[in-house]
């Protein structure tokens, strides 16, 4: 138990003392005023059984009064005396001179209250009912108040028993979401709340959801920056192996040292590019804050990156053709959808059969809203479920061979057309072949909201 | 003249280690995934086989077990450095030994000479010495094979010499350096952990013996010990 808990039980019980107190107090009052009023000696029952019994006795005679008395045996009823104007009890039950005199004396005072009744029976005698206070059994209820200790310790045991179990049902999300932030803290980010919250709705609960997405969040970063990592180095060590080879080929044949040169020359250019792509990579997952916007035209662009690529297409007996309409004006980085519609636009390229063409095409949307490139290849597609991983960092299909680039290419246009506030998606066409969509905002009510790539 | 079959997608590698192999007097087949290389080495033309571990599609960890399930042929893994997973991991499921790549084609070329020389050593020198007796133990080194109280064991060739060496000093200590020398053909490097592995996957195929312990006793800090009772 943590203090947190002692804290809520002690808040709890204090709480629960004060109103106890308070609650003790009106009721101690209430019943100081209630007992003030002193109640007729007799209890509100005596009354009646006077007037029962007076009753009976005016309506039905001495005889009647008799049956009904020997029916009840109460201690009340036993009291009860019947005397006519001679002093003799009409029940047979033995009465004083002195409780008659007083019973005389109470009567004719006429108090309220008075335990005493004049009755004329039906024969014309006079009786008088009454009951001697002092043959009235004790009543010990009215007059003698039960202790206060056990229901006060009762009270005061439930108190701390509901208290502790309060503060317990308070202080346990909070403890679950400190072992969670323990274990976050030490490296576990597989930790999460949610299975200890069990079935609880309310705020903590909330809160352990919350640590849970976060902890996920974290954990799908860290395992991505660790499957970087991991790829980075098996991406330097390819090249770096190619570089021993060529080494020990040129030390095991000095007539190849021309050849291996040649080779060890383009591995190490091939490793110059892989940092340069992985710093671009890394630079855009940092975030965007050094982004440069401008206005300028996307058609342009898009234009002048075709005539690149179509160039070096055609060397390699491949075409592209491009669909475009009337200037659309964007904010945006020239650097960097310059680089993202290159790297879409070579891909094509590379994997489109010899002699057919890559279509590229560009189009406002939306009623000017956004706008959509589509750049659609005739090579061999790629198999569905890997549709959505090639534009993970180091993905290679199926087909690709295996001097053909980094496979960061496509990573980084997606990251870079992401800190544009666009998406990018491929779908495989019916042809066969790759399309690879690209759809940029272009209205940007709040230029300052870019999203985090 | 070995053959050695080169499992690697990196084909211009590939095809560069095969000119230096060639011309160190090896021929060389090649293989560029995980299935044509498991394919290539179950065809029995193969010496030996250098299985990366990093590869597309089946990658070498598998690829070893599938040719494992079916052949004893040697088993040269090449691993990513750093990586002791996949070391360890690729010595349990029986490959004879591994290479950090990147490496140079010469340590690559002495690694297979080592593992060569010693599936070979036994047909032709120690041929006439019989079987090494050791206990319930059999071994005979011309034949690659070896009995346990008359029962066949399964064991890799870079198994077999290491229990072979443990078996010709039956209760005597063998240290760590000792059986890296004779068993894989190297000196012991530091923080080397594959004599240790091979062990245990030798101890689990050796049957208990009756007090529950292993027949290869550790004797720590110092090496092994095979006890003959």
């Amino acid at each position: 138990m943590g203090r947190l808990f002692w804290k809520f039980l002690l808040a709890f019980l204090v709480s629960l003392l004060i109103a106890g107190a308070g609650v003790g107090t009106v009721v101690w009052l209430h019943n100081s005023g209630e007992q003030e009023r002193t109640p007729p000696p007799g209890g509100p029952g005596g009354d009646t059984l006077i007037r029962s019994a007076a009753a009976l006795l005016a309506s039905g005679g001495s005889a009647a009064v008799g049956t009904w008395a020997a029916e009840l045996v109460d201690g009340r009823t036993q009291a009860l005396r019947i005397v006519d104007e001679e002093g003799r009890e009409l029940l047979g039950r033995h009465v004083s001179a002195g409780q008659i005199e007083r019973a005389r004396a109470d009567e004719s005072a006429a108090l309220p209250g008075q335990l005493v009744r004049r009755v004329v029976a039906p024969d014309g005698r006079r009786y008088l009912v009454f009951l001697p206070p002092e043959l009235l059994p004790p009543r010990p209820h009215f007059h003698r108040p039960p202790p206060p200790w056990p229901p006060l310790a009762a009270v005061l045991l439930a108190g701390l028993a509901f208290s502790a179990l309060g503060a317990w049902y308070l202080a346990k999300p909070i403890r679950n979401l400190r072992w969670a932030f323990e274990g976050v803290a030490a490296g576990r980010l597989d930790t999460r709340v949610a299975p200890r919250m069990g079935s609880r709705r309310d705020e903590m609960a909330d809160l352990g959801r919350d640590f849970d997405r976060m902890a996920q969040r974290l954990q799908g970063l860290v395992g991505s920056q660790r499957r970087l990592l991991h790829d980075v180095s098996h991406e330097l060590r390819s090249p770096l192996a190619r570089l021993q080879a060529a080494v020990g080929l040129a030390r095991q044949n000095p007539q190849k040292i021309e050849a291996s040169l040649d080779r060890i020359e383009r591995e190490s250019q091939r490793l110059d590019e892989l940092v340069g792509e992985l710093l671009t990579l890394s630079r855009l997952e940092a975030g965007t804050g050094t982004l440069r916007r401008e206005h300028f035209d996307l058609v342009e662009l898009v234009a002048s990156v075709v005539d690149d690529a179509r160039f070096e297409a055609q060397a390699k007996g491949r075409d592209i053709t491009f669909a475009a309409g009337d200037e659309i004006i964007i904010d945006g980085s020239v650097e960097l959808l310059h680089r993202a519609l290159e790297n879409v636009i070579r891909n094509a390229v590379k994997y489109s059969a010899e002699g057919s063409s890559v279509d590229v095409s560009i189009q406002s949307e939306a009623q000017g809203q956004s706008v959509r490139i589509e750049v659609s290849d005739r090579g061999p597609g790629i198999a569905e479920q890997d549709l959505g991983s090639v534009f993970e960092p180091f993905y290679r299909g199926a087909n690709a061979n295996a001097s053909g680039g980094f496979g960061l290419g496509l990573a980084i246009a997606r990251r870079a057309v992401e800190a544009h506030g666009g998406a990018i998606v491929a779908r495989n066409r019916p042809e066969p072949g790759l399309t690879v969509a690209i759809s940029l905002p272009l209205a940007r009510p709040g230029a300052a909201s870019m999203p985090a790539a | 003249m070995a053959t050695v079959l080169l499992v690697d997608d990196d084909v211009e590698l590939v095809s560069m280690l095969r000119e230096y192999l060639e011309q160190e007097g090896f021929d060389v087949a090649t293989a560029h995934d995980g299935e044509a290389g498991v394919h290539a080495a179950l065809d029995g033309e193969q010496d030996i086989v250098v299985l990366d571990v990093m590869m597309p599609r089946l990658n070498g960890i598998e690829a070893l077990r599938r040719i494992r399930a079916q052949s004893r042929v040697p088993v040269l893994m090449l691993t990513a450095k750093g990586d002791d997973v996949d070391r360890v991991v690729g010595l349990e499921l029986g490959a004879d030994d591994y290479v950090p790549k990147p490496c140079t084609p010469r340590e690559l070329v002495a690694r297979l000479r080592a593992i060569l020389r010693r599936t070979r050593s036994a047909d032709s020198a120690e041929a006439a010495s019989g079987p090494v007796l050791a206990g319930p133990l059999s071994m005979w080194p011309e034949r690659r094979s070896a009995e346990w109280a008359g029962m066949p064991l399964d064991l890799t060739s870079t198994e077999f010499n290491l229990l072979e060496v443990l078996a010709r000093n039956a209760g005597r200590v063998v240290s760590k350096s000792a059986l890296s020398e004779s068993g894989l053909g190297r000196p012991l490097a530091r923080f080397d952990r594959s004599i240790d592995v091979h062990v245990s996957s030798i101890r689990q195929k050796l049957p208990a013996r009756e007090d529950g312990q292993s027949w290869i006793r550790t004797v720590r800090g110092v090496g092994y010990q095979l006890v003959r009772e």
